[in-house]
């Protein structure tokens, strides 16, 4: 290797270099340098603002946050060893008895119940949870991805159907279905509050007005069991334009002679679809999917503007806890812990899509 | 001035070698043509000499100059792409002016050569349209121009006329040929084009997997090809060839006789098959003959020649136009 | 025949039209209501009044959500905010990509594969640790040195100049273009920097509005967490911050839905305008399956 043979090759690592270099030096300083220290983080018990310097504590905070425990429950019995009953159904000890300083039951310690199951014979399986708000906002962001995922795309698949069609201003529908992307969450959730308010409600009148009365008004937000499918109806509302417009990209590009074969072919309009438009689709609904998924995860703005987690934790989500520990109560390593088990299942998603677009070539 | 020399280059892209060992002179102000099968190397060779591909050893030297590792400006080289590579957002005038707006060249020099290039190529009413506006021809000629004003040592042109319909590429070779003998500089041109190869080079190199199969003056390459390769490449349609009992009676492992040489006998000849389809071009008619032993023979005779699909005929290989390969390697006379 | 076709077409414009107002309905609600006293707004709210501009309309909402809250300057704060970000990071990202696509350097695919790994990490997983960082930032400003970055606009703007997707959609439309035109540049004599600036940055106006499109959107409509967490001055608060003021004391809708429209609005009208734009920007993203 001769000296101007380096020079040559100093020259271009120069240019490359200096070219790459700030928006790589900006994305490590705050991207990848935040996200190693939330993993360091996690392993401690720092505080945001604390006498007490952090020390390590190693995966303590992920074992409070997963910590589970079950505990099968007798009825309770009377002298005669009948089933004592309270309202006509069996009476079963106190949780707390258990969970309070136990010394028999170590592990439940300051556990609290999540759920239980009738076993049979009276018997009952309590699932009991050591952190139950994060439990709670773990099963609510799963349950959230698990319904929006699969809705959002489908709606969105069947609205790119609709508009994938050679009508006269099909462009004006395609411009208003698209809307709602470009408001800003924050906009549209505070918006739906009031659409969804139990008394002066939208919602409410408009169900009125369509069902003559029969339908009676819902404090949507207000209720454990319609908060989270409120707070979904309305993110579906504000993405399905955007995952629209990417199937209607994947539409357009399947050739059109295919089309033309099936209709020579005389095939019906859903066995096109079933053979000519959805295997023609495959890698865009891979990509829907993950995108979808990937936002779903990080149900953030719609909880903080619209129930704060609430009512009774029906919604919580593991981006509102983390905020709310790290940032709000200033518990940086619980919030971090969060932030990591996120972060692993956004992972393990991106993985699962590598693999399903990897087995095709 | 313009001689370029390769020695001992070689290439490798990652862990395949593409150019094993590589050295060849092509003298100052020649035609030089490369030829070879598709991904032999040709268009890697001349990236390298133009300097947008690194060498993995071996030196360019450009006029004496060893520009191995040059930038590509600083090689004397001008390069025509294949795509043309206009830049779709310049006019004609810019497009071919651009290396000299760059070099920061005064208003008045840079008018003057690009009308002087404009002339040559006859481009002058096209100098304020983008390349989208222009037909493919003028496209090419744009990027000639811009090869022109770099005033280079030595042209590099990767197959220019391949995107190209048949009358236009004609007419463009007459004016390369043109260009040539008025500029008199190097010129170094790859293609697949046999016509090409034949009519505009002074030297053609015919490569094979990154090596020289040889070398020197288009009718020394077809009268006597060195190796089996080059014979069955120069030349269309290709030569045939026959091996078994024919090949050892002459003493050799391959026969090699080109279609044109082959004669045609209603009567009686050294071989014996059945015309199987024949293809009129016109002034010659291109006869496929299927023999027994030797599988089919392609023979090319005058063009008003009537001939009947099935039926026989009695071919002649003529004693002074036999090529005998041993081993893939001409055996001299 | 032709009978029977037309009824089929009404059908299918009368499903898209249904479709169309399920997409409408609250943002017609919303800048109806913000010319509505706020009694009005609750009894209307009780019928299809709600989307019509019937009854008393007038501006006073507006006029009382500028009393209430410095809008002027949270709207010039967002707009500040968002337009420095989108304009730098065009110019980081189109850089840097640029590099990662046309140059040979060592270290070339490490980096890049590093930073479009970052796409996938959520911003709201990194934000505590980030706050510590910018907490802990020197900053010499206009204003003399500072210690930390906390309540200013460059906490708002700096950690977001450069991000995986931008860069990605630079990579992905470089890759496409022609690398002859790249060639023949540089055998023109053009520095590597001239290159980019009068031959690829020309050429690259598609992916230059994908990218700004996208960025504007992510910047003006996502300043919610992390400005509630670095900026407690008023002087620096975004637009969407400004709906706290709406909250304090009593909750006053009709100024809410004035607040909402004004902030809004404008983001709608920019997208009507550029709709074929902004839709063929999120089209463009679909590239990568
Ligand atoms: N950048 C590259 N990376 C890896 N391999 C390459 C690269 N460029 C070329 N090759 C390989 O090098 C070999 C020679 O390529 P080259 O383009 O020189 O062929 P060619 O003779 O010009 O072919 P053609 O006639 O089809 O243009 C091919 O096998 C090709 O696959
Ligand atoms: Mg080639």
């Amino acid at each position: 290797m001769n000296a101007e043979q380096l020079a040559a090759r100093r020259r271009q690592n120069r240019a490359g270099w200096a070219m790459a270099l700030p928006a790589c030096l900006l994305i490590f300083a705050f991207l990848i340098t935040p996200f190693f220290m939330a993993f360091g983080l996690s392993l401690t018990n720092q505080r945001l603002i604390s006498p007490n310097p952090a020390e390590f504590v190693g995966l303590r905070n992920f074992e409070r946050l997963l910590g589970v425990g079950l505990l099968t429950l007798d009825p309770l019995r009377d002298e005669n060893g009948e089933v004592r009953l309270k309202g006509g159904e069996p009476e079963y000890p106190r949780i707390r008895s258990f969970t309070r300083g136990n010394p028999d039951y170590p592990r439940l310690n300051r556990m609290r119940e999540w759920f239980r199951i009738d076993l049979p014979g009276d018997r009952q399986l309590v699932v009991l949870a050591k952190d139950l708000v994060f439990i709670k906002a773990l099963k609510n962001t799963v349950l959230f991805v698990a319904v929006v995922a699969p809705v959002q795309s489908g709606l969105a698949l069947i609205l790119a159907l609709l508009i994938n069609r050679p009508l006269r201003g099909i462009n004006v529908f395609r411009t208003i279905y698209f809307a709602p992307v470009v408001i800003s969450m924050v906009v549209v959730a505070m918006l739906w509050r009031f659409i969804y308010d139990g008394q002066n409600g939208i919602l409410n009148s408009l169900l009125g007005i369509f069902s003559f009365g029969a339908i009676e008004p819902i404090s949507w937000l207000g209720n454990t069991s319609t908060a989270l499918p409120a707070i979904m109806a309305m993110s579906v509302w504000q993405g399905v334009g955007f995952h629209m417009v990417i199937w209607l990209s994947g539409l357009q590009t399947i050739p059109q002679p295919l089309y033309e074969v099936a209709r020579i072919e005389g095939a019906t309009g859903w066995q096109t679809f079933r053979y000519v438009t959805w295997p023609g689709l495959r890698n865009t609904a891979i990509l829907v999917m993950v995108i979808i998924t990937m936002q779903a995860f990080t149900l953030y703005p719609q909880v903080q503007v619209m129930t704060r987690g609430g009512p009774l934790d029906s919604t919580q989500s593991l981006v509102f806890q983390a905020v709310v520990r790290g940032y709000e109560k200033q518990d940086i390593a619980g919030g971090s812990a969060i932030s990591v088990l996120l972060f692993l299942f956004v992972l393990a998603i991106s993985l699962f899509q590598r693999y399903l677009t990897r087995d095709r070539d | 001035m313009g001689q370029v020399l390769l020695k001992s280059v070689r290439k490798s892209f990652g862990s395949a070698e593409v150019i094993p060992d590589l050295s060849l002179a092509i003298p100052d102000g020649s035609f030089t043509v490369l030829v070879g099968p598709s991904g032999c190397g040709k268009s890697t060779i001349l990236r390298m000499i133009a300097g947008l591909e690194d060498v993995s050893s071996g030196t360019i030297k450009i006029n004496d100059r060893d520009v191995t590792y040059r930038e590509p400006s600083q090689r004397g080289i001008a390069m025509v792409f294949q795509s043309y590579a206009l830049y779709p957002h310049m006019t004609v005038a810019e497009n071919i002016g651009f290396g000299m707006i760059l070099a920061k060249r005064p208003k008045a020099e840079i008018n003057k050569r690009v009308g002087e290039a404009a002339a040559i190529l006859r481009l002058e009413h096209l100098l304020d349209r983008k390349p989208k506006q222009l037909s493919g021809g003028q496209r090419q000629r744009v990027a000639i121009g811009r090869a022109i004003t770099r005033d280079p040592q030595v042209f590099l042109f990767d197959e220019p006329l391949s995107n190209l319909d048949a009358s236009l590429r004609g007419q463009m070779r007459v004016e390369l040929a043109e260009l040539h003998s008025k500029i008199g500089a190097t010129m170094i041109y790859v293609t697949h084009d046999q016509v090409e190869a034949m009519t505009m080079a002074d030297q053609i190199v015919v490569l094979n997997n990154g090596r020289i199969e040889q070398q020197g003056m288009p009718m020394e390459l077809y009268i006597a090809p060195k190796t089996r390769f080059v014979a069955g490449f120069i030349g269309a349609p290709s030569m045939n060839f026959f091996e078994g009992s024919i090949a050892s009676q002459h003493d050799c492992d391959a026969l090699g006789v080109r279609p044109e040489h082959i004669g045609l006998r209603d009567d009686d000849g050294d071989l014996t098959g059945r015309i199987r389809h024949a293809e009129q071009l016109g002034s010659d008619t291109i006869i496929y003959v299927h023999h027994d032993d030797y599988g089919q023979i392609t023979v090319r005779a005058e063009g008003n020649r009537v001939l009947d699909i099935g039926s026989t005929v009695h071919l002649t290989l003529p004693a002074e136009h036999l090529h005998r390969f041993r081993n893939g390697f001409r055996i001299q006379d | 025949m032709p009978a029977q076709r037309l009824a089929k077409l009404s059908l299918d414009y009368l499903l898209l039209a249904w479709i169309a107002l399920v997409f409408v309905f609250p943002v017609v609600f919303m800048v109806m209501s913000s010319f509505k006293s706020d009694l009005q707004l609750l009894r209307d709210s009780a019928s299809l009044r709600a989307f019509l501009p019937v009854g008393d309309l007038s501006f006073d909402n507006y006029a009382k959500a500028f009393q209430r809250a410095p809008i002027g300057l949270f709207i010039l704060n967002s707009v500040f905010i968002t337009a420095v970000t989108v304009c730098v990071s065009l110019l980081l990202a189109s850089l840097a990509a640029f590099s990662f696509v046309f140059l040979q350097w060592v270290g070339r695919s490490v980096l890049m594969a590093a930073v479009l790994a970052t796409f996938i990490v959520p911003f709201e997983t990194i934000a505590v640790p980030l706050l510590l960082i910018v907490n802990n930032l020197p900053w010499i400003g206009l204003d003399g040195f500072k210690t930390s970055w906390l309540n200013s606009y460059q906490v708002q703007i700096v950690p977001f100049i450069a991000d995986a997707l931008t860069i990605f959609l630079f990579v992905q439309y470089f890759k496409d273009l022609p690398k002859e035109l790249v060639e023949a540049a540089r055998i023109d004599g053009a520095t590597w920097f001239q290159v980019y600036r009068r031959v690829v940055m020309p050429l690259s106006g598609p992916v230059l509005a994908t990218a700004a499109i996208l960025k504007f959107l992510m910047m003006y409509n996502n300043q919610l967490l992390w400005p509630i967490m670095v900026v407690q001055e008023e002087s620096y608060r975004p637009v969407m911050l400004g709906l706290q003021y709406f909250f304090q004391l009593n909750t006053a809708w009709g100024e809410i839905m004035a607040y909402l429209t004004i902030i809004t609005v404008p983001v709608l009208a920019f997208y009507l305008v550029l709709q074929k734009a902004f839709i063929a920007s999120i089209a463009s993203t679909g590239i990568k399956g």
